[in-house]
């Protein structure tokens, strides 16, 4: 259908008829529309007519709803429905890529005749060709498990959770509190010219909240943010979480953390829960063993990155305890999918990135392994996070395997440190292009005194070197501490795209890692001494 | 692509008689991208992206729900619309609730360019074309991107309210890398008519800040004086626009409520140094921007002006609770300079450091508007009022209300692109004193 057919039967002049006048031609698109593998059929035979080596033909629906409510109003209730597909080509050596939302024959032959024109008008100026790998063709479906389909949930269900944890946090003195609710289901339909078709399906849901303290004598304010993870699983990821408990735990931190002494800038010893390591991982792990950065695709936007090919089994990432493995298979894991996005199939792609310490492979898409002489092609890297974006290299779920030590828990990790800082919950973040010098906030900072927590500190930082950070590890708890986080939108590519991941962690401890005191970073001078005292936080 | 200013109303109309409930808002917008994406001096990825969005919000008295499709058939949309009437009836009531916005005046710039739309894809290729060319004879790897956008939106509702605008926009951002001597430069640029727009050069100047930037020197982190040339700058006032809002102030919860004094008061007071002045303008011919926010009509706004603040962003609720008129976010940030070049910019600096441009920037301290980041893409030593040399990157931890306490002297306007923001904005290199470079970053 065309857009001006949306027009037809209307009288340009005669606004009054047009409740009348509604004109339905094309039956809604679904899914499990009969129509794609016809259209698929189209645009891949159109392709290869126009010259094309390679063609797919995708077809994706993202449905979300987001809730948001604030203090004891609910400002924010919206669903998004976004539907189209998309045909990428090689041609001559060449990538080519149109997408659009219209399902139409003509609107996909259009589509393609762009795709085909964007590749052509490369040649003769082009250096290298694209080079692919062949992929075997697949006829197969995949969805995602989920015990409770978080779009079956009645909204007055979902707004309730929303407004009792609202009013547990300003029960305990919050003077602000906002909470939201994001769930987004995916669906992906993928045909090519290997012979594939294929038909997926995944659900991700992202509850959350923030709690405000202020002190309008002194124009101080403190936040909490809750921290439960996203998840790639239904409404029933919200069953277990004592939101209330939380939203109330969370108002008596922030207003301990307005009250705690600012912290000294200097080396400590750091304990880092899973709740903030797995932004730390994503950051110098994640981001610096995509190949697509290393070899510098990325190197106008995202950046390179320090972990060039030449370092792959050499390099000393950390010390001998860490070990870090990638997959697409998490139950669970945000990034977890039975086939990515080039059509590779993900179950037996697992690979470690980090073991025993030493650098052992990259994150790769399509035709990108032969670019650094490894055998087995792509390793299920590939996604795009609409119809409307072309399939880049984005991460699997990457995460720090448990010690061997199976009794070790993040109580025996603080045990041994004697002067320093227990991490908790995800803050603010930043690393540099080429990801070696970092620095990371946090939620809440519990200073360390002669391994047992004793208060909190405020105006801290931890800031590093991605290598020197991981080498400085010295202890990781037992599998029984295993947690999974992760980020609902992580951004990579120009056009910007955003793809969820998953990241396991267990409870980690870094030796002399650099803290700095934000307030005097930003130029505010700090009191020598705090007239406040801290309070202790006992284990929940 | 093509819907006409009519066609656009006539839409609008058919989605709101479809509504049943006590008001509604509608929003279509029609969009064509052209993208091309470049990296290792060959086009990497590309597209042309044909898009049409429709949004829908009802309201039930103080209840409401929206929204988004991007369907045009029939059943699609009254689809929708059972569908988002549903989830207003059960939403609960909002006491904050405002009905739909009265109709306005609104401004008329000129954001649409029919060369801009005419763009075809091969000739998205051959702007592109030139600058890896260049790069790959002076012996650098280039990494760009280009996109043009054509888009119309229309805001209607049923209050009588109908706003129609189009636009079109060309950008090109490029790295270029010096792999001896590991060096790295990047400009950009941004234009409404492609009349305005060349690449070619965009792309010459940064493969000679890749060649000036090879074999950098090691430089110290600490508080030194910058030249933050016009990308910086434009993210940081990009931060510092998005925490001018009043409700956060009212609410003690701003940046802003560490600066004022005991007596609370912030308009009109000298915050900032007085070369500081901060505007936004819908007809600004150099980056001109949308004329309304969630139909709000955007008018001239003063910010700051000579280090005062003049005024906050107030958005509706706010605005009636408080008895005053609500002032929409900007669609677009001016800042006046001196007009002087970077060179008699950096003719004035005794010792410092020169900075391309900024990256990751993220919050830190929200009480302070502290934020960190990085340099990267060229950072170049100053002494004596020249250029000496590269030097290493730096984490920076600053905030932007410093840095417009810490001004020394202003460049000439530019349109630029930012890392965090591709907002229209048309503002100088900046001088400042007592900016705090943290740490040294190895990138490069």
């Amino acid at each position: 259908m065309q857009r001006r057919d949306w027009l037809k039967g209307v009288s340009v002049t005669g606004m009054g008829l047009l409740s009348s006048r509604w004109v339905t031609t094309v039956e809604a698109a679904t899914l499990v529309s009969e129509k794609f593998p016809a259209l698929a059929d189209l645009a891949l035979s159109y392709a290869s007519s126009l010259g094309a080596s390679f063609a797919d033909f995708h077809v994706m629906q993202t449905d979300s709803e987001s809730l948001f409510a604030r203090e004891e109003m609910v400002q924010g209730v919206n669903a998004d429905s976004r539907l189209g597909c998309s045909v990428r080509v090689i041609v001559n050596g060449a990538w080519g890529f149109a997408a659009g939302e219209n399902l139409s024959e003509e609107a996909v032959k259009k589509m393609t005749a762009a795709a085909v024109a964007l590749a052509r008008g490369q040649a003769g100026w082009r250096a290298h060709p694209v080079e692919i790998e062949s992929l075997p063709a697949y006829d197969g479906s995949w969805e995602m498990p989920i015990e409770i389909d978080p779009f079956t949930i009645p909204l007055e269900e979902k707004v309730g959770q929303l407004l009792g944890i609202n009013r547990s946090a300003l029960g305990a003195g919050a003077n602000f509190c906002s909470s939201y609710l994001r769930a987004v289901r995916e669906r992906k339909w993928l045909a090519n010219s290997f012979g594939t078709r294929i038909s997926q399906s995944r659900v991700r849901i992202n509850p959350g909240f923030s709690v405000t303290v202020t002190d309008p004598r002194q124009g101080g304010f403190a936040s909490r943010e809750s921290f439960l993870p996203p998840r790639a699983a239904g409404y029933e990821h919200l069953c277990d979480w004592k939101s209330v408990e939380e939203a109330s735990l969370a108002v008596e931190q922030a207003k301990e953390k307005m009250a705690a002494p600012s912290v000294t800038a200097g080396k400590k010893d750091i304990v880092i829960a899973p709740s903030n390591l797995w932004l730390t991982i994503h950051e110098t792990v994640g981001h610096p063993t995509e190949l697509d950065r290393a070899l510098g695709y990325e190197a106008n936007y995202a950046g390179t990155s320090f972990c060039t090919p030449e370092k792959l089994d050499t390099l000393r990432y950390g010390s001998e305890i860490v070990n870090i493995f990638a997959d697409r298979t998490a139950d669970q894991g945000l990034s977890t999918i039975g086939w990515d996005d080039d059509g590779v199939q993900t179950a037996g792609k697992e690979f470690p990135i980090i073991k025993d310490g030493i650098f052992r492979n990259y994150q790769m898409a399509l035709g990108q392994a032969a670019l650094i002489g490894r055998e087995g092609g792509s390793n299920g890297c590939a996604y795009a996070d609409g119809y409307d974006s072309v399939p880049l290299q984005r991460m699997p779920n990457i995460s720090l395997q448990p010690g061997r030590d199976d009794g070790v828990t993040v109580e025996s990790l603080i045990a041994d440190v004697e002067d320093g800082i227990y991490v908790d919950g995800r803050g603010s973040w930043s690393i540099d292009q080429q990801r070696y010098n970092f620095q990371f906030t946090a939620q809440v900072f519990h200073k360390i005194t002669n391994g047992k927590l004793d208060g909190m500190y405020k105006d801290v930082a931890y800031q590093g070197n991605s290598v020197d950070f991981w080498n400085a590890c010295d202890g990781l708890g037992g599998k029984d501490t295993y947690e999974l986080g992760g980020a609902f939108n992580c951004g990579k590519g120009q056009p910007g795209q955003g793809a969820p991941v998953s990241h396991g962690a267990v409870p980690a401890r870094f030796r002399q890692i650099n803290i700095l005191n934000t307030a005097e970073e930003s130029g505010r001078k700090v009191a020598s001494k705090c007239e406040c005292s801290g309070g202790g936080t006992a284990w929940a | 692509m093509g819907l006409t200013k009519q066609e656009f109303a006539i839409l609008s109309e058919k989605v709101l008689d479809m509504v049943e409930a006590d008001s509604a808002e509608v929003r279509l917008q029609e969009t064509e991208d052209l993208q091309v994406r470049s990296a290792n001096n060959d086009v990497t990825s590309n597209g042309f992206i044909d898009r049409f969005q429709i949004g829908i919000t009802v309201s039930y008295g103080k209840r409401s729900a929206s929204i988004e499709i991007n369907q045009t058939e029939d059943e699609a949309i009254r689809d929708a619309v059972k569908k988002v009437e549903a989830m207003g009836k059960l939403a609960p009531e909002d006491p904050e609730h405002l009905p739909p916005v009265e109709p306005g005046e609104y401004l008329t710039p000129i954001t649409f360019s029919e060369a801009t739309a005419a763009m075809t894809p091969e000739e998205a290729l051959a702007q592109v074309r030139p600058v890896i060319e260049q790069s790959r004879a002076a012996g650098v790897e280039s990494a760009g991107y280009l996109e043009r956008s054509v888009g119309s939106s229309a805001l209607a509702n049923t209050n009588g309210l109908f706003i129609h605008q189009q636009s079109t926009g060309v950008k090109f951002s490029v790295t270029a890398r010096a792999a001896e001597g590991r060096g790295s430069g990047w400009a950009s640029a941004q234009a409404t008519d492609l009349a305005n727009f060349d690449p070619a050069p965009v792309g010459e100047k940064a493969i000679q800040k890749a060649l000036a930037s090879r074999n950098a020197k090691e430089r110290k982190a600490g508080r030194t004086t910058v030249v933050l040339e016009a990308p910086a700058v434009r993210d940081l006032l990009s931060i510092l626009s998005w925490n001018l809002g009043q409700r956060g102030f009212d609410e003690g919860r701003s940046f802003l409520n560490g600066l004022v004094g005991d007596d609370g008061e912030l308009i009109g007071k000298q915050l900032f140094g007085e070369n500081a002045t901060l505007y936004s303008d819908p007809l600004y011919e150099p980056a001109p921007c949308g004329v309304h926010s969630d139909g709000i009509p955007r008018e001239k706004t003063m910010w700051i002006e000579n280090g005062v603040v003049k005024n906050l962003m107030v958005p509706r609720y706010w605005a009636q609770k408080n008895g005053t008129d609500p002032v929409p976010w900007p669609g677009n940030l001016i800042m006046p300079g001196e007009g002087k070049s970077t060179e008699e910019l950096i003719a004035g600096v005794e010792d410092g450091v020169l900075i391309t441009r900024l990256w990751y920037l993220r919050q830190v301290q929200p009480q302070t508007l502290l934020y960190t980041g990085l340099t990267r893409d060229g950072t170049f030593a100053i002494k004596n009022g020249r250029v000496v040399g590269p030097v290493n990157n730096f984490r920076f931890n600053e905030s932007p209300a410093n840095v417009l306490k810490n001004i020394v002297a202003s460049g000439k306007q530019e349109r630029v692109l930012g890392s965090e923001s591709d907002s229209p904005a048309h503002v100088p290199a900046l001088v400042v004193k007592d900016f705090n470079l943290s740490s040294v970053s190895e990138a490069s």
